[in-house]
């Protein structure tokens, strides 16, 4: 008798093991591993002028990634944000938007109603969009000179978020020399 | 009303996703893609398939998985890439390692407790003998005094 509780007591104590793991996450939130690693090399193309643009160009320089499709509802919403901060903080990152799921004829139609002062790229067969791990639209990241993706954000950003996560990657002049 | 608005939007195309699907690869590999894909999680279902759901994320994943086959990467390879940005999240089997063995063994070895548990309630409880009355001490004062009292 003794042995059978020790086994239903047993038992149970995996049970909670299993259950605290398992309600100790969101569901909904998927995991992300290029935190702190090198961002994956790429190479595309500029939706407006056709030019190439690859991550080799860029060594050496922060800069922001900002997926988007004209499908997108919420990036619609964002897209004011994001030229905010291409625009503010255009002397230390580079700030780019890449096409997601979306056709390049879609892109520029919605391109054409607003005014983005930065470059948005094609992103065919979102290759780019995978090897970033991108799980959705919008999404943002942010890489450092170095090349280390050092945030990923999820949804629609806000200014205040975008310039901390910009400071992040990128510290203001005053800041950098101390 | 409604749906021939939705229809109409839809045919325009100004408001629908647009996948844009990569080249399919002869059978043979074609279905290894979709066998590897039954294997990895989409990122935005609930517990469904990249083969299974036709969200954009799944259909651009299945794609990378579809440009992996056609550069000849193995099947752990193309699990590993995937793996490297989702962690082990993105395998609908977890792998038998580590912590995973609970999931693997426990349900096997409940069904092996639950067996044993019901052979044993089957059996029934050991026939009972009988256990002797208990007697009292020939020499008990008390008894000795009771028996007095009523034997008069």
């Amino acid at each position: 008798m003794r042995t059978w509780i020790a086994i239903a007591g047993l038992g149970c104590v995996v049970l909670m093991v299993v259950f605290y793991r398992a309600f100790g996450t969101d569901p909904h939130d998927v995991p992300f591993m290029l935190k702190g690693k090198p961002a994956p090399a790429f190479a595309v193309t500029d939706l407006m002028t056709g030019q190439p643009v690859t991550s080799e160009q860029l060594k050496g320089q922060p800069y922001v990634l900002n997926f988007w499709a004209s499908w997108c509802e919420p990036c619609e919403a964002e897209h004011p944000t994001i030229e905010w901060g291409a625009r503010a903080f255009s002397d230390r990152v580079r700030f780019f938007g890449v096409l997601y799921s979306d056709t390049a004829e879609n892109g520029k139609k919605n391109l054409a109603q607003r005014n983005a002062s930065f470059p948005q790229l094609v992103d065919p067969h979102s290759r780019m969009a995978v090897d970033f791990a991108t799980t959705g639209v919008p999404e943002t990241y942010f890489v450092d000179a170095s090349g280390i993706i050092m945030h990923k954000y999820v949804g629609p950003l806000d200014r205040q978020t975008l310039a901390y996560l910009v400071d992040q990657i990128a510290p203001r002049r005053a800041e950098a020399k101390q | 009303m409604i749906a021939l608005a939705l229809t109409t939007a839809l045919l325009l195309g100004d408001y629908a996703p647009q996948p844009m699907a990569s080249e399919m690869l002869p059978p043979d590999q074609e279905a290894r893609v979709q066998r590897i894909g039954e294997q990895l999680r989409c990122p935005i279902c609930q517990g469904l398939s990249i083969a299974a759901s036709p969200s954009p994320a799944a259909r651009a994943e299945l794609d990378r998985v579809r440009e992996l086959v056609r550069e000849g990467k193995s099947d752990q390879e193309i699990k590993d890439y995937f793996i490297s940005r989702y962690g082990d999240w993105v395998l609908l089997s977890p792998r038998a390692e580590g912590a995973n063995w609970i999931v693997w063994v426990g349900p096997a070895l409940l069904l092996v407790i639950g067996a044993i548990t019901i052979a044993r309630t089957l059996k029934g409880p050991k026939a009972a003998t009988a256990a002797p009355a208990p007697t009292a001490p020939a020499d008990d004062e008390f008894l000795r005094r009771v028996r007095e009292e009523v034997d008069g």
